[in-house]
């Protein structure tokens, strides 16, 4: 299975929290915090998720 | 209060106010002397009035009822803690009601003249040159309030009982202006009017450690930060033929970022993505966990409402 390729819009503002969240060591890069956002949220939100799927 | 020294003291009679110059570092007292009375409040910097208590904002930043240990801010863009709630026998205030008005007792009950606490409060800064244009939302002390289940405010009794009192420190010199609610013929003052004491008090230095301290900001702005600082005098409106637009941050330019997700973490994404808001429109999906992330792991405040630090 291939990786898949999201392209994120982001504006000047919002990249500059973001920019300014690396800064602070909070992961290297910008894609990598994206990825760190991914993994963490997922994390904190899977059981939330799943409940509002068996809810449906 | 054991040492605080009494600066002054008045009773405020049924359908009146007083505008009451409080200095930073005094503590104005609105006290009960029957009980179940309403309290409107309206507060201006002393030395600029256009710096005035901003329901919107305190309501932001500390909900509806905001009582001991919060603050009535000011509004932007000067955002600054004007007053704090040192004491609150109580706790029942409102900011979500405006200030009763002639057209609500008009319209609602059919009164040619009725108190009212806009007309009462304008009355009242009369006194100070303020004009019934410059009364704003109350702070509504003493008010039992909330909100139904269908969005809407309601207002209904009070418990409050002779004595009970709230303590507000000035921590900048202010125009104070309490006045008793004209509300006779709704729950608000349980339908009678009453007279509410008012005490001014020197802070002790017992109660100004009390104050928490609050972030001092770039945003916090005063006309010497204005592109125009002066107070227009006039009535009409007409443009400005030398003006030119200069918003902040334009233009909002967007710049792509793609990330590249593997199987396993796509995965992940499907599994909290909000596709009832977004439908197949990952991007978008992306940057609202993005931020929400970021707001659940870094966002010190409330609904962007300024941090407080405890002392």
């Amino acid at each position: 299975m291939t990786d898949t390729v999201v392209k994120l819009r982001l504006n000047q503002q919002q990249l500059e929290l973001i920019d300014r969240t690396i800064a602070q060591g909070v992961a290297p890069d910008r894609v990598a915090l994206v990825r760190l956002a991914l993994h963490e949220y997922a994390a904190a939100h899977k059981a939330e998720a799943d409940s509002m799927e068996r809810a449906q | 209060m054991t040492g605080r020294q009494i600066i002054s003291e008045c009773v405020i009679e049924p359908g009146t106010g007083k505008a009451i110059e409080l200095l930073k570092g005094q503590i104005l007292r609105v006290e009960q002397v029957e009980g179940g009375q309403c309290a409107d409040f309206n507060c201006f910097n002393l030395h600029d009035y256009k710096e005035f208590m901003h329901c919107g904002r305190t309501r932001t930043v500390h909900g509806f009822h905001p009582t001991t240990g919060t603050f009535m801010w000011s509004a932007p863009p000067r955002e600054r803690a004007m007053l704090y709630i040192l004491e609150d026998t109580v706790g029942r205030n409102d900011v979500l009601f405006p200030r009763c008005s002639a057209y609500v007792y008009e319209a609602s009950y059919g009164f040619a003249v009725h108190t009212n606490c806009h007309d009462i409060q304008a009355e009242a800064q009369r006194e100070y040159g303020l004009t019934p244009d410059d009364v704003h939302d109350s702070f509504n002390l003493f008010m039992c309030t909330g909100v139904d289940e269908d969005g809407h405010a309601f207002m209904t009794r009070q418990t409050t009982k002779r004595g009970d009192y709230v303590d507000l420190l000035a921590l900048m010199d202010v125009l104070a202006v309490p006045n008793v609610c004209g509300a006779d013929v709704m729950k608000t003052s349980n339908f009678a009017l009453k007279p509410l004491k008012l005490t001014v008090f020197a802070a002790t230095d017992a109660d100004l450690a009390k104050v928490p301290k609050t972030p001092t900001l770039a945003s916090q702005r005063t006309p010497k930060d204005f592109k125009n600082p002066t107070i227009k005098t006039d009535r009409p409106l007409r443009r400005d033929p030398a003006y030119t637009p200069e918003f902040p941050n334009t233009p909002i330019v967007v710049t792509e970022l793609a990330i590249s997700l593997s199987p396993a973490e796509m995965e992940m994404f499907n599994a909290v993505k909000r596709s009832d808001i977004y439908g197949d429109d990952d991007a978008a999906a992306l940057r609202d966990l993005l931020f929400s992330w970021w707001e659940e792991r870094f966002l010190q405040a409330r609904a962007g409402a300024p941090s407080i630090e405890s002392k």
